[in-house]
């Protein structure tokens, strides 16, 4: 008998046999193979099985039982190995997942690797996926994060990318947190922003998920009057799962997963994945919060070692202070009264001394020695005073007011008239008040001392890059390079400015908190000092 | 005539007052410690107060807080050889400071100012 089928023939000729496709021609020459593997499914095979039924074969009768059993089991055998492969990839896809979930300590890489798993092809596969998140003070879940396409648009765009790269699934999530983390954590704002719910609200299915600790499936929510429609509008989809994140019985927060844009149904064996993977994200989400506030609880641990360390030097400080005080004072007392005996009684004789008297002399010379002693007292203890400065943060058009105020007798015995110029918006500056307000008063007498026959004291403030310079003119003769040099050397002495420490001082107290003194003589008759002082200046 | 009280430890430094103040036409009482001066504001009227900050048993700054407390009217002016108590808030109490010098002018100066202010307080009520 002819058969239409070829399972009568031990070999067949290429291409006799429709179902044989490409890269199975070995089963050509392979009879048993062929036979098993796609005459059974042939319907020629299956017309010639009636045949032989109708031609009275015995064995025709019980052939289609064994077929038909076959099949089923081949069926079965094939359903068992496709869920075995997809077992296998997902524990293999965990692991991967796992790893990096256990090690990391980064908040952002945790959430990258969470949200990429949930929404990559060569992960679970969903569209889209929020993370909400408990709040510090454990009140509300909060919408935290949303990954996916906005539109069918995005997601062909980004699904043909993927497709094209061949990342690992680690490598996409790395990828993911380097280019996208920051614009996905505004991308869905808008929706995250709904997303508030309180954790009392236990009615709500966030906390009905988080309480019950399983996952809920959300299906047909537009249509069902059971289910919260108000969340299906928001998300803007009828099927949904509500995931929820307990860690150590802490309720970390909310997963929702859906298939926006394919609109694929959510299966059991999807929620039971995820199920799986909630587990360890939550855990690593935890741990990675945590860590996250122990940085900064480590943070403000450093600020406040700092504080303390600064105070500990300043109390340092202080109590060298407190002994040069102890010093100067002593040497202020024991000084200062004996000279004001001699110089006061002096003074008296000289009072009432005739203008004849070769005494007289004397008593003057008594009385100038005695003040220029005087000066130098004055001079030493501030220079010690100087030593410690007390910085804070002042505005400097009120410092310069308030020391000009202070001198406006001396001004106008000396013919001066004072110009203030002074820039309104000046930043504050980090200074210690009483020695840059010494400092003012300081170049202002020597300024003053520069213009025996009266003139023009212009005082100015501007800022200028970083700092703030406050320049002092005059407009009396010009200081010779000698006598510039003179000023601000301690003690030393020019014909021109007498002796002192005064600018020496001046130019030591500015130096000493970083800040500088320059003095500049025009040659046509005047001096300009500039003091430049630091506005950023956090430490002296 | 205007009556001073004057309060200085060293004995040289009371006579320096007590003759070139005499010669600016005030009468001038002096006391050594702050107990002196407790008594001799106590015994008398007088309508300023010239104190050093440096005393034996009480200081000035004491001494002040007491004439403040007891006699709020009397106007003190510190007279001392530290220039650091100027800053410190308990000497601001004081109607005026001023550093001791040979030259005496300043306080003068300043208790002629004191005075004026206190004589123009009182016509104004």
């Amino acid at each position: 008998m002819d058969w239409e089928c070829c399972w009568s023939k031990d070999e067949i000729a290429p291409e006799s046999c429709p179902y044989v496709g490409e890269g199975e021609e070995d089963l050509y020459t392979s009879h048993r193979r062929r036979v098993v593997e796609k005459c059974v499914e042939c319907p020629r095979f299956k017309n010639d099985l009636a045949r032989m039924k109708g031609s009275g074969y015995p064995l025709s009768d019980v052939l289609p039982y064994i077929l038909t059993e076959f099949q089923e089991q081949k069926a079965q055998m094939g359903a068992m190995l496709s869920f075995l492969n997809s077992k296998t990839r997902e524990i293999k896809f965990l692991r991967e997942v796992g790893i990096v979930l256990q090690t990391s300590m980064d908040l952002d890489e945790v959430l990258s690797i969470a949200m990429t798993a949930i929404t990559a092809g060569k992960g679970f596969g969903m569209n889209r996926a929020f993370l909400l998140m408990t709040d510090k003070e454990r009140r509300n879940i909060k919408g935290y994060l949303g990954v996916g396409p906005k539109d069918y648009e995005e997601a062909w765009r980004t699904w043909e990318d993927i497709g094209r790269s061949n990342f690992s699934l680690k490598e996409l999530a790395r990828d993911f947190q380097k280019t996208k983390l920051t614009s996905e954590k505004v991308k869905f704002h808008d929706i995250l922003n709904q997303l508030t719910v309180p954790l009392a609200d236990q009615g709500h299915i966030f906390n009905r998920a988080l309480h019950g600790k399983k996952p809920i499936l959300v299906e047909n929510a537009l249509n069902n009057p059971d289910l919260d429609r108000g969340l299906a509008r928001i998300l803007g989809v009828d099927c949904f799962l509500v995931m929820p994140l307990i860690s150590r019985n802490r309720r970390i927060g909310v997963i929702i997963a859906d298939n926006c844009i394919t609109h694929k149904p959510i299966t059991l064996q999807d929620m039971q994945s995820l199920e799986t993977f909630a587990f360890p994200v939550a855990f690593a989400l935890e741990r990675a919060s945590l860590y996250e506030r122990l940085q900064e609880e480590v943070a403000k641990q450093k600020g406040a070692n700092l504080k303390l360390r600064e105070q500990q030097e300043l109390i340092v400080k202080m109590e060298k202070m407190a002994l040069v005080g102890k010093i100067t004072s002593s040497i202020a007392h024991s000084i200062r009264n004996p000279l004001m005996v001699i110089g006061g009684f002096a003074r008296t004789l000289l009072k009432g001394s005739e203008e004849n008297d070769e005494k007289r002399s004397y008593l003057e010379s008594i009385v100038r020695e005695t003040r220029q002693l005087e000066d130098v007292l004055s001079e030493v203890l501030d220079y010690s005073e100087a030593l410690f400065p007390v910085t804070d943060f002042w505005d400097l058009n009120g410092l310069i007011a308030a020391a000009l105020a202070d001198m406006d007798g001396v001004l106008e015995q000396a013919g001066v008239v004072c110009r203030q110029e002074l820039s309104p918006e000046l930043p504050m500056v980090r200074i210690d008040y009483k020695q840059i307000s010494y400092c003012l008063k300081t170049i202002a007498s020597t300024a003053l001392a520069a213009m025996d026959q009266g003139g023009e004291l212009k005082v100015e403030s501007m800022q200028d890059g970083d700092g703030v310079v406050l320049r002092i003119s005059d407009s009396g003769k010009s200081l010779t390079k000698m006598a510039q040099e003179a000023l601000t050397a301690p003690f030393f002495q020019t014909q021109e400015m007498g002796e002192g420490v005064g600018l020496s001082l001046c130019k030591t107290i500015l130096e000493r908190q970083g800040n500088t003194l320059s003095i500049i003589s025009r040659p046509g008759g005047g001096n300009t000092y500039s003091i430049r002082l630091l506005t950023r200046k956090e430490n002296i | 005539m205007a009556k001073l009280l004057v309060v200085d430890d060293e004995a040289n430094i009371r006579l320096l007052y007590a003759q070139e103040l005499s010669d600016e036409g005030y009468e001038v009482v002096t006391a050594a410690t702050a107990l002196e001066a407790v008594e001799k504001l106590e015994a008398g009227s007088f309508d300023l107060a010239v104190l050093d900050i440096k005393l034996k048993n009480e200081s000035g700054i004491e001494l002040l807080q007491r004439i403040v407390k007891e006699r709020h009217t009397l106007p003190v002016i510190l007279c001392t050889a530290f220039s650091c108590y100027k800053d410190d808030f308990s000497a601001w109490l004081a109607d005026g400071y001023v550093v001791k010098s040979s030259d005496m002018q300043e306080l003068k100066d300043e208790i002629n100012r004191v005075l004026t202010k206190k004589q123009k307080g009182m016509s104004q009520e």
